[in-house]
């Protein structure tokens, strides 16, 4: 079975992730020891709340490390909402922070144009590169569930996926084998676990291939 | 407009109530978490939660099973019953729960108002159920001299961005959504609103689809679901237009 962990550097509720995860088949194991994350098929950076406290709790457990070690080691990673932002090389939320920098550029607030932000509910996904893994089987036009106010701004070749809130924006990004959605496939019923069985099927892949 | 399907929890069980009264109870699952799944992995775009012995007793009661329902399904929930204090709702937030559903507390304690909106805004959403146009309280079990559309235009202008109405009196009937009211209280105020109550068949989710004005934004459905009227994705359907 497809062993994915699930940092848990204490923000967020972290139960539906693993729920999600366990419902497509996978051994999700919600953790926040890099020995134990070592262990893994692939590696789910969740998140909720403000950019630079994350990174400060990240740090405080070593998994900012541990992410770049698996990432330089194959490991498949997918960063979901504010783990998605996490990804990037900084955040201008709250003053601006540095970030994990896997993924080049910067995580800004969403130009919502006069609505509401943050940017909560339901909105149609469309996909830019249907050659990734992860929209495997997933109408264009999808709606995810999204709660967010920031939005990141990658390097438009990485760009898997968008969704509009006043503006367009990058909702699912791959370089390689690092992925993040800005939306929560966890609670996005059907579409969000087909998401999650194929990321979940690309780690079981990686893992046969090496 | 967005289907809610509703989960009643009462005694650790999924209920659905006959106008509110706590004499004429329907249990449907033995384990509310069963009726959770069912609808989220029937396509419910959202899942609306009552502690029915929070509601009564005006302290949540059943978080366990909220916190399990919020594990269990992948889509996002709300949670309402029994939320009057800020120890509450945070409680209530911290089973994952995407919103909490407030209502007598709103209406008496403006304070708590306050502090909920100025931490919570987009989270929160208070109910208005309706008795003979007035406001009822604390559980439904006491009417208030309130006026719905007045009280909807008040909370407005004090930050409320979501309510919930309901009128009492076609809650759990299936006869048909109480539209003249509904009507009245979403022109009272521009924030939206959530609609509950006499939902019982696809006829009634396409009237409310095209009489509603555009801040309704979602039906709750309760009994029609668990009775098999229609499924989801024929409510989702229903409440598109089609």
């Amino acid at each position: 079975m497809t062993r994915i962990a699930i940092l848990n550097y204490g923000m967020g509720n972290l139960r539906s992730v693993a729920k999600a995860l366990e419902q497509v088949g996978a051994e999700a194991e919600v953790t926040d020891e890099p020995e134990v994350a070592r262990r893994a098929d692939g590696i789910v950076l969740p998140g909720v709340g403000a950019f630079p406290k994350a990174m400060v709790q990240i740090r405080e457990r070593g998994l900012d490390q541990l992410v770049e070690e698996r990432s330089a080691a194959g490991v498949p990673i997918l960063g979901i909402c504010l783990g998605l932002q996490l990804l990037f090389a900084s955040s201008t939320e709250l003053g601006g922070s540095p970030g994990l920098g896997l993924l080049e550029g910067e995580v800004t607030e969403i130009a919502a144009g006069g609505l509401k932000v943050p940017h909560i509910g339901w909105s149609p996904v469309e996909w830019e590169r249907m050659s990734s893994p992860l929209p495997l089987g997933i109408d264009p036009g999808t709606p995810f569930y999204f709660v967010h106010s920031f939005a990141v701004r990658p390097r438009p070749d990485e760009v898997i996926g968008t969704a509009a809130h006043g503006e367009r924006f990058a909702c699912a990004v791959q370089r390689d084998k690092v992925f993040g959605v800005q939306f929560h496939p966890e609670k996005s019923s059907a579409a969000g676990l087909a998401l999650l069985a194929n990321f979940a099927g690309f780690c079981a892949r990686t893992l046969t291939a090496a | 407009m967005i289907l809610y399907p509703a989960i009643d929890i009462r005694g650790c069980a999924a209920v659905r109530l006959t106008q509110g009264d706590y004499a004429r109870e329907t249990r449907y699952d033995v384990d509310p978490v069963d009726a959770a799944a069912r609808w989220a992995e029937g396509g419910a775009p959202f899942l609306h939660v009552v502690d029915l012995d929070g509601a009564r007793g005006g302290a949540p009661q059943n978080l366990e099973s909220v916190r399990r329902i919020a594990a269990a399904v992948s889509c996002p929930i709300q949670i309402g019953g029994g939320l009057r204090d800020a120890a509450s709702v945070e409680a209530a937030l911290g089973t994952g729960a995407e919103r909490v559903v407030i209502g007598t507390a709103a209406l008496r304690d403006s304070g708590f108002l306050a502090d909920l909106l100025a931490a919570h805004v987009e989270r929160v959403v208070v109910s208005v159920d309706v008795r003979g146009g007035r406001v009822s309280l604390a559980g439904w079990t006491e009417t208030s001299e309130i006026d719905a559309a007045e009280a909807v235009a008040e909370l407005g202008d004090r930050g409320v961005r979501r309510f919930l109405f309901t009128p009492i009196e076609v809650d759990g009937t299936m006869e048909g959504p109480g539209l003249g009211e509904l009507l009245r209280v979403a022109e009272a105020t521009s924030a939206e609103v959530l609609y509950s109550g006499g939902v019982g068949d696809l006829g009634d989710l396409r009237a409310l689809a095209s009489a509603a004005p555009a801040n309704v934004t979602g039906a709750i459905v309760g009994r029609a679901l668990y009775e098999g009227r229609f499924t989801v994705a024929e409510a989702k359907a229903a409440l598109q237009g089609a």
